[in-house]
């Protein structure tokens, strides 16, 4: 009888030595994106084409048409130019989807964010913002078409 | 000023600008060594493989089937009678014989006759594989270390010509039978002192405007130069300078905004002259190479280039159809006559100053494999035994002597790796690229070989 009780109070205390008090922690959702200084490894030649329909389609390209369009610009030995040409036949696509200047100019400071998040996956910088809200503010012609062109042929737009 | 005071001061002033080093667009003081003896080099690499048995020594098939049958099938190329039997080179004839037609030549007078060939060469390093020999022309390096799918260790003629003799990038142009086995790598190599800044313009224009440029790149939209590229451009010129702050940039070739709009408005100039049947094809172009020289006289009449190279292919299909082989080896001296008669008929600044040089990137085996075609005709490999090693090169142009041959089958002369200082003399530029010590230890100008 004494050695079940001494056994059990050692149960009881070794049972009692394993509990562990329990902690949850919770974080603020935060909207992380990376900055331009991350942005090292160069785009290979689908990665670059498959974003860029990505962006401007906001829909997939289909395997067929990447093989077909990385051939092409494999076949143009200046890829700056070839990148160029293929997003300039993209925007002769109804397809594409392009906000219209009325949208871009209803609120041109969202706009650039927008840009810049579908372009480089990042907030822009206060002097970035600035500067776009200032250039597109002073100059009535320049529509999205061409904003998201300078974008896309931008090199940062070549990195990841 | 005293009569001999003037004279003496002109003949320093003249002297010294002669002596006057280029500053060249790299920043690098120059003064050219050499006096430039073409305006215009368009070097065509017969390339694939070819037999000197087929070749120059016209045997057609009697050192490769056990048929004694001989005869000239280049006869654009070199003088001699074509062969009488068993005609299968040619196009399908009246009567239904695949084949059956030779293609009617073009010149009356074999570029041999004009210019000088170097009828027994060597491929003297490395192994006799497609890549090493293409990168040998255009490097003049067999880099045996050479890896594929890599650009080339050494740097290309398009880097020498562009970084010491100033050329701009559209003065230099690789067109491409295609885009496979590397051969969109060789327009610049991957030299730490050269490279992209230095490289040549590239077309593989049955791609550019095959079908993949039919669906993907006809059509695209020319943005008005003012009104549209030129806020396009600032813009981009503030994002570049925010992204420059991390250093780095897209890989270039350096054309300028000049030169981009021109290459942008031969794209569409070449689609619409391809839709209205414009482009200047060899009469006979049914293989991807004769198409390639079409689109590279669109090249040579839009761009007029200094340095022109185009690479074809289509003999490679030895390996499993030796009728194949011997129809696209008419076909190749079809299209290089074509090619030839095009720059001298078609573009004045070019006509009368232009050397073309054409060689083979390496031969093939003398013994054949065991795959036989529909004429149960034998096929060969190029697996580097001697025959392999074996190629010509012919010159033709206004600074070679016509009609001279150099070398014989018992004399070999000239070397695969010779092409780009010959090309660097042309330009003046010899004695930088002999002493830059990237060429292959050995190989020299073919004007000093002779």
């Amino acid at each position: 009888m004494r050695t079940f009780t001494l056994l059990l109070l050692l149960g009881t205390l070794w049972l009692g030595a394993c509990k562990e008090k329990t902690y949850v922690y919770e974080v603020n959702e935060v909207n992380v994106l990376p900055n331009n200084s991350e942005k090292d490894k160069e785009k290979s030649i689908p990665q670059f084409i498959s974003i860029l329909y990505a962006n401007m389609y906001q829909q997939a390209l289909s395997p067929d048409q990447m093989v077909d369009i990385s051939e092409l610009i494999a076949s143009i030995g200046d890829k700056q130019l070839a990148y160029e040409v293929i997003l300039a036949k993209f925007v002769t696509d109804p397809d594409v989807q392009i906000p219209s200047d009325t949208e871009m100019r209803n609120d041109i400071e969202q706009f650039v964010i927008d840009t810049y998040k579908r372009f480089y996956v990042r907030e822009p910088t206060e002097a970035e913002k600035t500067y776009f809200i200032n250039y597109i503010n002073s100059r009535p012609n320049v529509s999205p078409l061409m904003v998201y062109f300078a974008f896309a042929t931008s090199d940062e737009y070549n990195y990841y | 000023m005293k009569r001999r005071d003037f004279i003496k001061k002109t003949a320093l002033a003249t002297a010294s600008t002669i002596g006057m080093p280029y500053i060249l667009p790299s920043g690098r003081l120059f003064a050219r060594n050499g006096v430039q003896m073409a305006g215009h080099v368009v070097f065509v690499m017969f390339a694939g493989g070819i037999r000197q048995q087929e070749s120059m020594l016209k045997r057609y098939l009697a050192e490769s089937q056990g048929l004694n049958i001989e005869g000239n099938i280049m006869y654009n190329m070199l003088p001699g009678a074509p062969p009488e039997l068993k005609i299968v080179y040619g196009v399908t004839s009246q009567d239904g014989q695949p084949g059956g037609q030779p293609i009617d030549p073009i010149l009356d007078t074999p570029l041999q006759l004009q210019g000088t060939l170097f009828q027994e060469s060597r491929y003297s390093a490395g192994g006799t594989g497609h890549y090493t020999g293409l990168v040998t022309g255009v490097s003049g390096n067999y880099g045996v270390t050479q890896g594929l799918q890599a650009r080339p260790q050494n740097p290309t003629i398009f880097e020498y010509l562009r970084r010491h003799a100033g050329f701009k990038a559209t003065d230099t142009w690789f067109i491409g039978n295609g885009i496979s086995g590397s051969t969109p790598l060789l327009n610049y190599s991957a030299h730490s002192n050269y490279g992209s800044q230095y490289g040549a313009n590239f077309f593989a224009p049955n791609v550019t405007f095959g079908e993949q440029g039919q669906n993907h790149l006809k059509g695209f939209r020319q943005f008005h130069p003012e009104e549209e590229l030129g806020p396009i451009q600032e813009m981009r010129e503030f994002l570049n300078q925010n992204y420059m702050q991390v250093g780095r940039n897209i890989p270039n070739l350096n054309n300028t905004e000049e030169e981009v709009a021109d290459i942008k408005n031969f794209i569409e100039s070449t689609f619409e002259r391809l839709d209205n049947g414009q482009i200047a094809f060899p009469p006979v172009t049914d293989n991807g190479d004769l198409s390639t020289i079409g689109y590279a006289t669109e090249v040579l009449r839009w761009f007029k280039p200094k340095l022109t190279v185009i690479n074809m292919s289509a003999v490679d299909s030895c390996h499993a159809s030796y009728t194949n082989y011997l129809q696209a080896l008419h076909r190749g001296d079809h299209g290089i006559a074509h090619l030839w008669n095009f720059i001298q008929e078609q573009i004045p600044e070019m006509s009368g100053n232009t050397l073309m040089i054409v060689q083979p990137e390496h031969g093939r085996n003398y013994a054949s494999n065991a795959i036989t075609d529909e004429n149960d005709w034998f096929s060969f490999d190029h697996d580097s035994d001697e025959n392999s090693r074996r190629i010509f090169n012919m010159m033709v142009g206004p600074c070679v002597d016509a009609n001279l041959l150099v070398g014989s089958p018992d004399n070999p002369i000239g070397d695969a790796a010779d092409v780009v200082p010959t090309i660097a003399e042309v330009f003046g530029i010899k004695d930088q690229v002999l002493s830059s010590g990237y060429l292959q230890s050995g190989a020299m100008s073919l004007f000093d070989r002779i």
